[in-house]
């Protein structure tokens, strides 16, 4: 190698380090401390200063400095001094006559008693962007003065270190995107996480869920409880982003969790709603639906907190809404019916029941007008042949025309057993008698009665020998007889209409954890959702006997009428 | 179902004996009505009620309700853990004097 090539080689070699160590270390700082030491020694001066201009490009501040005196932090405004020239005017600069020169900063000179002799100075810039400058002072020489070839290698290095600064604050930049980014779409992820997983067509819930950001603030969940009962929910927090998104995964577990041990829908989102209203954030609410569906007699039970009126159509097409009759959850404890929120109760027989959330009916179709509910129930009807899983994906199309993007967090829900009408219309003809064959416990003992009030004392006897012959405890012997007691009760009195000639079967069969009682009458078809517990606080005499049966009982179920005429009852108390 | 009622300086004491139920409640109901009929302050004695049912305890909410309308007043004494706990589950408990001893009852409502 010649002595021009060693020096080439050398500067290469320098240049090669900086970059790399600007692209690996992840402190800037110390990167920039190193940079400025290498050119100072490389260029033989006795100091060496680094300036960065501010993000206003007001000020430039000394970031690195090394020998002669330290002025780390020194900020000069970013058109004075011979380093604010030379940034200016993007060219390298040198000054041999310095105390001389207009520019000259004289104060640190003052301040030190350093003698500045000589500056050489090569702005940091990457094409037109601006970063900063690197100044040298009095080359380590008798007369200190730096030559022609010190500034031409001054410049060198500067603009690759000028390159190697600015690429790694794009890439700190990126880093800090990329980080955000991530837990963003780690969150996102956990929120999906949350969402049930879809089911197959026969199954009879669907949903859909699709975020307007990245986040959600609505969401729907269903599962089966161990009797093969299903628990649905779907709802709304108030507001968008991150905020929302958490008292939606809290709302959400919540349900899922006490929906487990909880199997009337009003008590727990009552329960629900006073956790939120303890704990979430000043202001912020969720709106929801949840609700019980048992697929063996077809009933759904649902209560609505503040939400949109969820749509029912029934088989032939025709459609109801349940409106709210209390509160979102999170807004107030004190609730009309006590201890929960109403609850509605009706026969799916066939028909389709739908939640959804207003970035449905507020949804944007491609003319830009909303969706509005007609326009769901237009789509709806349109697509009754479909799945329910089409049907669904069918409407978030229409909002979805418009470019893809959502107005708000969009969320369906659909509850339908076309399959279990099926089952019905080929079952054996009593569904009594199949419904006792099918898995509804071991018989303890059957009872045949008149509809008359004096056999009401002897009914209680055989049902607490029957408790007792079950090993209940005192309290569940109790409770069950209070519940027949008062189901019979309301056989004599509104089925039978206090006829004494009505006939009334009553079977008390178990499981291992349960205490099952069936009641059996031959009156004409109740209308169930006449069958509802009053009021509490609405002190007056009569209507209590529903409210017992409910309370003491953990499930009370009409079953599906049986052939011909009648109803029948089911009523259940854990007793393991 | 039996019933018994007894004249006291405070007012009278009606005590059931059996269940109140759909059968006999409706007799529970007119005894009670006619003791508030006449103006009296009524205990009522539940120590021999193992079991009283929602129409049972309406009785006693219309009772009470048609007692207080007229200035008296109708307390529960000696109420069996049968009755209170239908009572309870009706929030009654809450509604009405529920007192330990028909002594007791007496003094609360004379």
């Amino acid at each position: 190698m010649t002595a021009k090539e060693v020096i080439i080689f050398d500067q290469l070699e320098l240049l090669s380090e900086m970059s790399r160590d600007f692209a690996t270390s992840r402190d800037m700082q110390a990167s920039l401390e190193k940079a400025v030491a290498h050119i100072t020694d490389y260029v033989k001066a006795d100091g060496g200063a680094l300036f960065m201009l501010d993000e206003a490009g007001e000020n430039l501040v000394c970031e690195a400095c090394v020998g002669a005196t330290e002025i780390t932090g020194l900020t000069v405004p970013s058109d004075q001094g011979i380093v604010g020239r030379s940034v200016q005017n993007h060219s390298a600069e040198i000054v041999r006559d310095v105390q001389n020169d207009p520019n000259f900063y004289n104060k640190v000179d003052q301040e030190t008693g350093f003698t500045t002799r000589s500056i050489i100075c090569a702005p940091l810039r990457v094409k037109d962007e601006r970063i900063g400058a690197i100044e040298l002072i009095n080359k380590r020489s008798e007369d200190g003065l730096f030559s022609d070839d010190d500034l031409r290698l001054l410049e060198t290095m500067s603009a690759s270190a000028g390159l190697a600064i600015h690429n790694a604050r794009q890439a700190e930049a990126l880093v800090e995107q990329e980080v955000l980014a991530r837990e963003l779409e780690l969150a996102a992820e956990i929120q999906r996480s949350l969402l049930p997983a879809a089911r197959d067509d026969a199954f009879p819930v669907h949903g859909v869920n699709i975020p307007a950001r990245m986040v959600s603030g609505d969401f729907y969940d269903y599962f089966e409880l161990e009797d093969g009962r299903i628990c649905f929910n779907l709802g709304d927090v108030s507001g968008k982003g991150m905020n929302a998104a958490l008292l939606m995964a809290k709302t959400a577990s919540l349900f899922r969790c006490l929906g487990k041990t909880i199997h009337q829908p009003g008590r727990l989102m009552a329960l629900i709603n006073e956790e939120i209203c303890e704990t979430a954030a000043r202001g912020m609410f969720v709106t929801m639906v949840g609700g019980i569906y048992d697929p063996r007699s077809g009933i759904v039970r649902i209560a609505n907190a503040g939400h949109e009126p969820p749509l029912f159509f029934d088989a032939s097409g025709t459609y109801s809404f349940f409106e709210a009759e209390a509160p979102p959850l999170g807004i107030t404890t004190f609730l009309a019916d006590g201890d929960r929120y109403p609850e509605n109760e009706f026969q799916l027989e066939g028909g389709s029941f739908y939640i959804f959330t207003d970035g449905v009916t507020e949804g944007y179709k491609a003319d830009g007008s909303e969706l509005e509910v007609e326009g769901l129930i237009k789509i709806l009807k349109a697509g009754a042949s479909k799945t329910a899983a089409q049907r669904l994906a069918d409407v978030v199309a229409a909002i979805q025309e418009n470019g893809g993007v959502l107005r708000d967090d969009t969320t369906l829900l659909c509850l339908e057993h076309k399959e279990r009408v099926d089952i019905e219309k080929t079952a054996a003809n009593d569904p009594y008698a199949q419904t006792m064959a099918d898995q509804w416990g071991d018989e303890i003992i059957v009872l045949e009665f008149p509809s008359q009030p004096d056999r009401l004392k002897l009914v209680r006897s055989a049902v607490s020998q029957a408790a007792a012959f079950c090993e209940c405890t005192d309290e569940i012997t109790q409770d069950v007889v209070i519940a027949v007691d008062e189901a019979l009760q309301n056989v004599i009195r509104h089925a039978y209409g206090n006829r004494a000639d009505g006939e009334i079967k009553l079977t008390i069969s178990r499981t291992a954890d349960n205490f099952l009682v069936f009641i059996r009458d031959y009156a004409d078809t109740i209308d169930v959702d006449e069958v509802q517990p009053r009021k509490l606080d609405d002190i007056r005499p009569g209507g209590l006997g529903t409210h017992f049966i409910r309370e003491v009982m953990d499930e009370v179920t009409f079953l599906p009428p049986p052939e011909g005429r009648g109803n029948l009852l089911k009523l259940v108390k854990r007793i393991a | 179902m039996k019933h018994e009622v007894r004249e006291e300086a405070a007012g009278v004491v009606v005590a059931f004996d059996g269940d109140v139920d759909l059968q006999t409640s409706p007799e529970a109901r007119k005894v009670l009505l006619d003791c508030v009929g006449q103006g009296k302050s009524i205990v009522v004695d539940l120590s021999k009620v193992g079991y009283i049912d929602s129409s049972g305890v309406a009785s006693l909410v219309e009772s009470f309700q048609s007692a207080r309308k007229g200035g008296q007043n109708l307390v529960l004494a000696s109420v069996s853990d049968g009755a209170l706990r239908v009572l309870k589950l009706a929030r009654l408990d809450k509604v009405f004097t529920i007192c330990d001893s028909v002594e007791d009852g007496l003094t609360a409502i004379g």
